[in-house]
This record gives C-alpha cells, structure tokens and sequence, in this order.
C-alpha cells in the first residue's frame, strides 16, 4: 500500500476496498487522490454489483424526463442476471444474462437480442490501472448520508479539467451498492440524478426467473442488430486528436434500428458507430452518407447529462452524443476528416 | 424632471417618456427616437442616473461599472446555450386523463412555442452583427438592447447550443441514435451494472 507524504486523513473504507490485509486504516488525502484510491473507491463499487442480490425500484430523472423501473439482480458465481421492468411509459422489460441482454416490448410484440461484450471490459482496465480517470478525475469523500433506507458513503467525483460532468456518489456503507448518483454540470448545477428509492440488499437469488423469461419469444418478432466491428481509418475516416483524457474503445458498423419499432423501412446504409471513452463517461460519432431527405437541420442540444451534435460533413452525415458537456462534442466534430474519397 | 435647453423636440419626448407622460403613439416615436441615436440613449441613461442618486446616494455608483457589467453579462450570455423550459411530463399522467382534445391542443401549442424558439436561437448565432439591432447593441451605453450584439465565438453555419428537454427534440431519428449509444453504457467504470441499469430504465424512444 503506497502512502504518499502529503496524505491527511484517515478513512477505513478505502482499506477496505483495497483489501488490505495488515493495516484496517489507510491514509487518505482531501482533496487531491492518489490513483490508486480513485480506482479503489470505483472498483469497490463495480464489485458490489457483481457479488450482491438486490431488488428495487430505479428511478432516472433529467431534463425534464422521470424514468422509473423495478430491477432485479442476481449473482450465481461468476454469472449475473437482471430483470427490469420499466414502470413509466410503454411497457418494457429488459433481461440481462452477463453479456446478453434482451429487451422486449409486449405490446406490439417485439423482441431485440442483443450481444453486448462491452459490457465486461471496464472492469479489467480497472483492476490494470491503465484507465487514466485518476488523470482527469478526483475523488472526495464527503462523509455519509441515508438513502433508500441504507447508510451510505458519499464520494464526490471532480473533474479535474473541463470537457467533462462531475458525479456525487452514494455507495451502500455495508455492500458498496450505489445507491444514487448524480451526474453535476460545470456549474455545479445537478443534471441528471438515478437512485433507488426502495431496495433490499442481500435477497435470495432466482437466475432461473430471469432464464426462463429469455427463453420465452414464441409469438415475438426478434430483431437482432447487427455490429460487425471496424476501424475508423477502414473506413475512411481518422480523428486529428480527441479531447484530452478521451480514448477509442470500439468502433462498429451498424444499422440503426429504432429499438421496438414494427416494422423496418427498408435497407438504409450502414452506419459507422465510434465510441470513445475517458474511463468515466463516453461519446459516440456516428457517421452516415448524407440524405437531403432524412438529414434536413443540424441540431446541437443538450437533455440533461446528454448532448447531441449532429451535422453535415461533405456528402457525410454526422451525429456525437456524449454524456458530457456540448462544448467536449465540438473537439470531436472539428477533428473529423475524411481521408478517402 | 425638470431639465433646460432641449436642443431638439426628441429629448423632450424623451423626458416626457421618462415621466411617463406620453400618450402611446408618441412613446413609440420616441423610442424608435432612442434606439437610433445614441446621444439619446446616453441622455436617457444619464437622467435616471440622476433620478436615482436623488433617490438614494448609494446608487451613486460609475456608470462605467454597469456598463462593463453589461458588456460582459452580454457576451456570456451570448455564448451560452438557449434554455429552454421543460415541458410537463405528458406521458402516463396525461393519457390517464382522457382528454384528448384538451391535451392535444396544449401539445401543438408547445411544439410550436419550441419550434419558435429554436428559430429564435438559431437565428441569433447565424447571423451575428449584420442586422441594425446588433449595431445598436454594439455603440455602447450600458442600456442598449441586446438582441444579437457582441460577436459570437462560434462558427457561424455551427448550430446553436440548446439546453432541452426531450420533447423539444423528439425526433425519431435522433431517438435511434441514443439508443444505440445507450448500448454502450457498460463503457463506464461506473458501468455495470450501474450505467445500464441507468441506460435500461430510460426508454428514449418511448419518451
């Protein structure tokens, strides 16, 4: 365990997080972390997930919008599974067997299969400490709070440069469950909040019910989106730099599907999806031949934690959304060129 | 106010506006008077300064503060993004209701309310400082209107930044696009499950 010299105060928690088997207390700085730490406090929250039952309502609010779903989540050794059933709007379920998850619209009988291997990938980079957030982000503690029912710790996490949201952290003091997060703009206004309002920790688990219900489709029209992975410069593009702290983590080629419409209108062109990531939050460009039909107004906006820019590019079409501040879009956007004709 | 030598019939408009003595036709005169020509304006600025240190000595403060001030308030202003207000939730409240032709006529209103203002912002950026109202912006005294005013930093074919809320962009295509970046909600350290539980309860397209 490094202990550095300008080191302050004291927290217990973070040794445990680290699992420090000799010393229970660790020596914490105030203000400015170590990296170590940062990846300790995330990692714990990462591991709570991954190791507890819990059941609750989850609620999302943002820009206006209030979302709210009951979730289930079970573990079974290294194998996870999750139920969630979105109590506002139309009615959807989604399922989630590690990588896989289903999403599934009852009412007009639609069914989306989907392969998400992204989903297992952060963590490694994590445990690696190659993941750069300590460069871009600072970690707090700021005591503890009651949520939910549960006493939880709360983390401030601080953007250390601009380009980037702040994020107040409520991890269960017991699990080290988050409980809530905000996601906080540069002016320390709160844009977006997701919570439980209601969770047990610690039920028993019921992966079968989750199971069940995926093998369950007779009667459902399944749509499966494809991703067959790319290069940016495959494709004919490249990015002149990203924005500081940002990094490629994939780059797919797509169609985009409206997930549950009914029916499709067409073979549209493919779609070059790129996702970039600082290790806390993500952008995604897309690209797309431009349609003087389909693409008639730019548009940059920001609804709560997300902004969007899209734009023409020569013949191209081109939409960013990031959750992260409009003016981190920009540096994509001007970056863009085309190398190939 | 009392106030001697008028050199020209519109400063005594002017002090008849700023006692509020003028009948409307006159008013409207007067002001398009004031927003073209700027030793009016100073005047006008200049007799409220006057009217208010009588008032109160600590209002006796250099102009050149407020207008700084204003400057500057002008030209952040300017480069912020255009907020708008959120709409109300329209969704399971609404159909609860069952009044489809009440709430249909509050949807239109507010579309078209958005739809106004996202001309409005566009409209601002595009066209910085050509139209006679950024020219009056720009010959100071810290009252000017602030229409179009100082240059913005943006390109100027950019769109404008605009803080919304989903109703204002709904747009079935953008929808799909969020969707497909939601997939990737794992690529996160806060990820899973936290990130997807986040990406699965909202529902953008449902929005």
């Amino acid at each position: 365990m490094l202990l550095r010299a300008f080191v302050v105060l004291v927290s217990s928690w973070a040794a445990a997080a680290h699992g420090a088997p000799a010393c229970s207390q660790i020596v914490v700085a105030a203000s400015a972390t170590a990296p170590s730490e940062m990846r300790a406090w995330l990692l714990r929250i990462h591991d709570a997930a991954s190791r507890h039952n819990f059941q609750g309502t989850f609620v999302v609010s943002g820009g206006g919008n209030v979302a709210s779903a009951r979730i289930a989540h079970f573990c079974d050794g290294p194998n996870q599974y999750e139920r969630i059933e979105s109590l506002d709007g139309r009615q959807r379920r989604v399922y989630r067997h590690n990588d896989v998850v289903h999403t599934i619209w009852p009412a007009n009988h639609v069914a989306m299969i989907e392969q998400r291997g992204m989903l297992s990938s952060f963590p490694a980079l994590l445990q690696a400490g190659d993941d750069g957030i300590a460069d871009w982000y600072e970690v707090r503690a700021e005591g503890s709070e009651r949520v939910a029912g549960h006493e939880a710790n709360v983390l401030a996490i601080r953007a250390r440069a601009g380009l980037r949201y702040g994020y107040r952290l409520w991890a269960d003091r017991a699990s080290g469950l988050l409980l809530r997060a905000e996601v906080v703009g540069e002016r320390g206004d709160i844009l977006e909040t997701s919570a439980f309002s209601d969770v047990v920790i610690g039920i028993r688990p019921q992966p079968e019910s989750v199971l069940n219900e995926m093998r369950r489709l007779d009667g459902y029209r399944v749509v499966r989106p494809v991703l067959t992975p790319t290069r940016l410069e495959a494709e004919g593009w490249a990015m002149r730099q990203l924005a500081p702290g940002f990094r490629p983590v994939s780059c797919v080629s797509r169609q985009i599907e409206a997930a549950g419409d009914t029916g499709g209108e067409g073979a549209a062109p493919p779609v070059i999806q790129s996702i970039y990531s600082d290790g806390l939050t993500y952008v995604s460009v897309f690209i797309e031949p431009f349609r003087a039909a389909r693409h008639a107004k730019p548009m940059f906006a920001s609804i709560g934690a997300t902004s969007t820019l899209s734009q023409r590019h020569g013949d191209w079409w081109v939409t960013i959304i990031g959750d992260t501040p409009p003016a981190t879009l920009k540096i994509f956007a001007a970056a863009l060129e085309r190398r190939k004709p | 106010m009392a106030i001697d030598g008028f050199d020209n019939i519109s400063k005594e408009r002017l002090s008849a506006l700023a006692d509020g003595e003028l009948d409307p036709a006159a008013s409207t005169a007067s002001c398009a008077a004031w927003s073209q020509d700027p030793q009016l304006r100073a005047d006008w600025h200049a007799w409220h300064l006057i009217g208010d240190v009588l008032r109160s000595e600590d209002l006796a403060t250099d102009p050149r503060h407020d207008r700084a001030f204003c400057a500057r308030l002008r030209s952040r202003l300017n480069s912020e993004p255009v907020v708008l207000a959120p709409a109300a939730l329209a969704g399971p409240f609404g159909s609860r209701l069952e009044r489809p032709s009440h709430r249909g006529r509050w949807t239109a209103a507010g579309a078209v309310a958005a739809g106004f203002v996202l001309v409005v912002g566009t409209f601002a950026v595009v066209r910085p400082g050509e139209s006679p109202p950024a020219q009056i912006a720009r010959n100071d005294t810290a009252i000017a209107p602030s229409v179009t005013s100082a240059p913005a930093p943006e390109v100027s074919t950019q769109p404008v930044a605009v803080v919304a809320d989903s109703k204002v962009i709904r747009d079935a295509q953008l929808e799909r696009y969020l969707e497909a970046h939601k997939q990737f909600a794992g690529t996160s350290a806060l990820g899973v499950p936290s990130a997807f539980l986040r990406s699965a309860t909202v529902d953008s397209a449902a929005r």
